[in-house]
């Protein structure tokens, strides 16, 4: 199940980055190269549908991941400047992800987001490396905030 | 018959002659005396005597024949005083004619009063007389035929005394009497009354004899009867029967008492079953008393023993016995195998030392209380749990009841006393030391055979299982809070959750949508899409609380009866440490009246717990005046309770009075906006009200006010407009 899951999702995947890759060409061809590619991974539709547009109109690539397992999978890791990372997932967790892209040796500034309002979280998160961590809903430039300072971690 | 009866008018109405008149006594001295025919005086005499042999019962005729024969008169008989009629008696106050030869002798049977003839003048005077035609004095005698020419009367001695006269009658003058005739009547007079003493004593030997061999056959019969149920005694073999002597010989016994000692007859038979032998050494004093009483009174009492068995065994043994009469050596004994009685005894022993340890190890006392006579056994194990000594008295039970189960307990007494029905209750002992003990009595009532009542009763110490009991009320109690602040918190988390996921799509989607319109050119194809997904999280947001107030609508309920006071002290004492810990001091001012409320008592419990958290909240910023917390329970209008919860915080402003419960989420984490919508909903539920009011001084109070009863349970749909509020911070 997971795997097909996770081909399908992989597959969705793929057509996003072709689509917005198009779009940005039209738009800005030399940019679009250099443009630092934002990685999301939760499992929220409405955050995966919505974050990679805001990510564009402030200027990065973007990719969305529906669990950990496919963001793993993907050949999307090394390119990736920066992570925005939900905790509570089912199957792998934000945290764990986290963990194991340190095993991994890749070590992706990451901004996690979450969906419970308990802010006594935040603190323990930053100490365990994560650039910031963001309470849903967020704003714009919080958003914004964050990714650049993960970026000047680079 | 020619008795006549001594008439008193006849006597009155006849003169009568003087007895000198009827007299001539002296005339038989101055007649000429015939000489004495003694031969013919000695054949009478040998006629009585054969008579008195023969036939002593006809004496009397036979002596009346011989005076005839002899003094060759007309008439002569015998005249006895009586006092019955037949025997003669020296007080009798008739003279009776038991015997008449001649021409009288038809008036055999008849007779003379004592006082008034010829018999009582012979016996006044005590010497012969004689009388010619006495009936000119006493009239009676003029009808006795024929008439008395002269008559000689010589008194009848018997034992010395007289009783009676012997007579002679001429009824012509033929010829008179002489002296001769007065000596032969009186010899024969003194032999007749001889005779008849020797009769008479012949007769009481007679009656003697047969009295007493009357009195033989009933002894030996009684002897036959009495031997034979001595046999049966023996032979039965319910007892064991033993014949002994004091030097220690057995000289006979029956097969039970064979059996006892497991000897055969042929071993009795040698002689060398001696009970001396038979006889343990511990027992041989015993024996020794045994001897000195048999010696002394001829029994010995019975008394227990032990007997040897021939295999050496012992039996325990009753026996009891006697010496023979007449005998100072030999005697008989019974006895008794008392195997059984000891073998019963030990066993009741044994099952009244298990019961006793029984109740000792389950501590299970039991009693039996006769009510018409207040009479009371208890076990140990009861005495133990009460911690008393005997003698027991009412008044000493009582002292040790719980003073506050003294009521229950007087009562329960009073209709046990009445009742006759079995009983269960629960009461408490207050121990001198002031511990308490928890006691759960089972009473079951019997009558005895007269029918009084009786009740026997178990009581058990629960006090240990009580006091778990408490603490495990108590644990569950605080795991309950636990649970309800834990469920509150997930629930609050979880709505969170919930609305913030779709939130953060509204915010992020409108962010891009605003971004893709502002730029140049504007990207409105961008702008319409994002607007599209902004509206579709709207709606998903929309969608997560309508699932979450239909979750919560339908969340079961439990009712039962509940008291407010005690579920509130509860929650008062789950909350204090948190409530110091904000400096609010609470003060409780509960009715003492408060009827019971039919409700969720969780539910009502987190109410309480919602209004006095929110009451605490709103002191939070309270640094000028005390944190005072005032929880009030009341009676309200119509059957219903309140309770308030006054606090001296923030207040509210009265233009969001109306919208202080309306608010279903808010941004507050600690989730008491959600609580207080949710009382809201729990109080509804119940048919109840929840308010807020301003306080003329600072703070609010928040109250609500449920019926007692309801007739058609909880409402499971709540039908009201979605509620909701918003923090109390956002209220001020």
């Amino acid at each position: 199940m997971i795997s097909a899951e996770h081909q399908y999702q992989s597959t969705i995947d793929a057509l996003h980055g072709v689509a917005h890759a198009s779009v940005m060409h039209s738009q800005d061809e030399r940019s679009a190269i250099e443009r630092p590619l934002v990685s999301i991974v939760d499992d929220d539709e409405s955050v995966r549908e919505s974050l990679p547009d805001l990510l564009r109109e402030f200027g990065f690539a973007a990719r969305a991941f529906s669990s950990a397992q496919g963001f793993l999978s993907s050949d999307c890791i090394d390119e990736t400047r920066c992570l925005i990372l939900d905790i509570a997932m089912p199957g792998m967790s934000g945290p764990e992800l986290q963990h194991e892209l340190k095993l991994r040796r890749r070590e992706i500034p990451i901004v996690f987001i979450t969906a419970r309002s308990d802010e006594t979280i935040r603190p323990g998160m930053l100490e365990q490396g994560a650039v910031e961590c963001l309470f849903k809903p967020f704003s714009d430039t919080a958003l914004l905030d964050a990714v650049n300072a993960a970026l000047q971690m680079n | 018959m020619t008795e006549t009866k001594n008439d008193p008018t006849l006597e009155a109405s006849i003169p009568t002659a003087s007895l000198e008149s009827i007299l001539c006594t002296e005339e038989l001295q101055r007649r000429p005396s015939r000489p004495p025919d003694y031969e013919k005086e000695n054949c009478a005499l040998v006629k009585l005597v054969s008579a008195l042999a023969d036939s002593p019962s006809t004496i009397f005729q036979t002596l009346a024949e011989t005076i005839q024969d002899i003094t060759q008169c007309d008439s002569a008989g015998l005249s006895l005083l009586t006092r019955d009629g037949k025997t003669p008696h020296v007080d009798g106050k008739r003279f009776y004619w038991p015997a008449i030869a001649g021409m009288w002798n038809p008036h055999v049977g008849g007779g003379t009063p004592r006082n008034f003839g010829p018999c009582g003048d012979v016996l006044d005077q005590n010497r012969t007389l004689l009388f010619r035609h006495f009936e000119r004095r006493y009239p009676y005698l003029i009808p006795v035929n024929p008439a008395a020419e002269e008559c000689l009367l010589v008194p009848f001695y018997v034992a010395g005394k007289a009783v009676g006269t012997i007579w002679a009658i001429m009824h012509s003058d033929r010829r008179k009497f002489d002296a001769e005739d007065d000596r032969v009547m009186a010899s024969l007079g003194k032999f007749a009354s001889s005779a008849y003493q020797a009769w008479m004593h012949i007769e009481e030997l007679k009656t003697e004899v047969a009295e007493r061999e009357r009195a033989e056959a009933e002894v030996r019969e009684l002897a036959s009867g009495l031997e034979a149920k001595i046999r049966r005694l023996v032979e039965a073999n319910v007892v064991g029967i033993v014949m002994f002597d004091l030097g220690g010989a057995i000289t006979g016994a029956n097969e039970a008492f064979l059996q006892m000692v497991q000897y055969s007859r042929e071993d009795l038979a040698t002689g060398r079953v001696r009970w001396t032998d038979l006889t343990p050494a511990e027992w041989r004093d015993r024996d020794e008393r045994a001897i000195v009483e048999l010696k002394a009174t001829g029994i010995f009492q019975p008394l227990e023993k032990e007997y040897f068995r021939k295999d050496g065994s012992r039996v325990p043994v009753l026996l009891g016995g006697a010496l023979f009469e007449g005998s100072r050596n030999e005697g008989v004994a019974f006895i008794l195998d008392l195997s059984g009685q000891k073998r019963t005894q030990e066993q009741l022993r044994r099952s009244e030392a298990f019961l006793a340890e029984a109740q000792r190890l389950s501590q299970i006392g039991s009693y039996s209380w006769r009510v018409a006579t207040d009479e009371i056994t208890w076990s140990d194990e009861l005495f133990r749990i009460y911690e008393l000594e005997p003698p027991l008295t009412p008044a000493r039970l009582r002292t040790r009841v719980h003073p506050e189960d003294l009521t229950l307990y007087e009562k329960m007494v009073e209709q046990a006393r009445s009742g006759g029905n079995d009983f269960e209750w629960q009461y408490r002992l207050l121990m001198p030391d002031h511990s308490i003990k928890y006691l759960h009595a089972v009473a079951h009532a019997i009558r005895d055979h007269d029918g009084r009542l009786e009740y026997i009763a178990a009581v058990q110490d629960v006090t240990a299982g009580k006091l778990m009991e408490e603490a495990r009320d108590k644990a569950r109690s605080e795991l309950a809070h636990v649970a309800r602040v834990m469920s509150l918190g997930t629930l609050a988390a979880s709505i969170a959750h919930e609305i913030n996921q779709p939130l953060s799509g509204i915010v992020t989607n409108a962010s891009t949508c605003q971004r893709m319109l502002a730029a140049a050119p504007p990207n409105v194809d961008g702008a319409l899409e994002t607007a599209r997904r902004t509206i579709r999280d709207a709606n998903r947001a929309s969608e997560v609380i309508r699932r979450l107030r239909a979750l919560f609508s339908k969340k079961e309920t439990a009712t039962e009866s509940v008291d407010l006071n005690e579920a509130t002290r509860e929650v008062i004492a789950l909350s204090l440490s948190g409530l110091q810990r904000n400096q609010v001091v609470v003060q409780a001012e509960l009715a003492e009246d408060l009827p019971t409320v039919t409700a969720d008592r969780v539910q009502l419990q987190q109410v309480v717990l919602n209004l006095l958290r929110n009451g605490s909240e709103a002191m939070s910023t309270v640094d000028d005046r005390p944190r005072h917390l005032v929880i009030t329970t009341e009676r309200d209008e119509g059957d219903r309770v309140r309770l308030s919860v006054k606090d001296v915080g923030v207040g509210f402003d009265s233009r969001a009075a109306h919208r202080l419960f309306e608010d279903f989420y808010t941004t507050k984490n600690d989730g008491m906006g959600i609580g207080l919508s949710v009382s809201k909903s729990i109080i509804e539920r119940h048919h109840g009200r929840l308010w807020a009011a301003k306080n003329d001084g600072p703070g609010a109070t928040f109250s609500f006010s449920i019926p007692c009863r309801r007739e058609e349970g909880l409402t499971s749909n709540e039908t009201g407009p979605a509620t909701r509020m918003p923090s109390r911070r956002d209220a001020a």
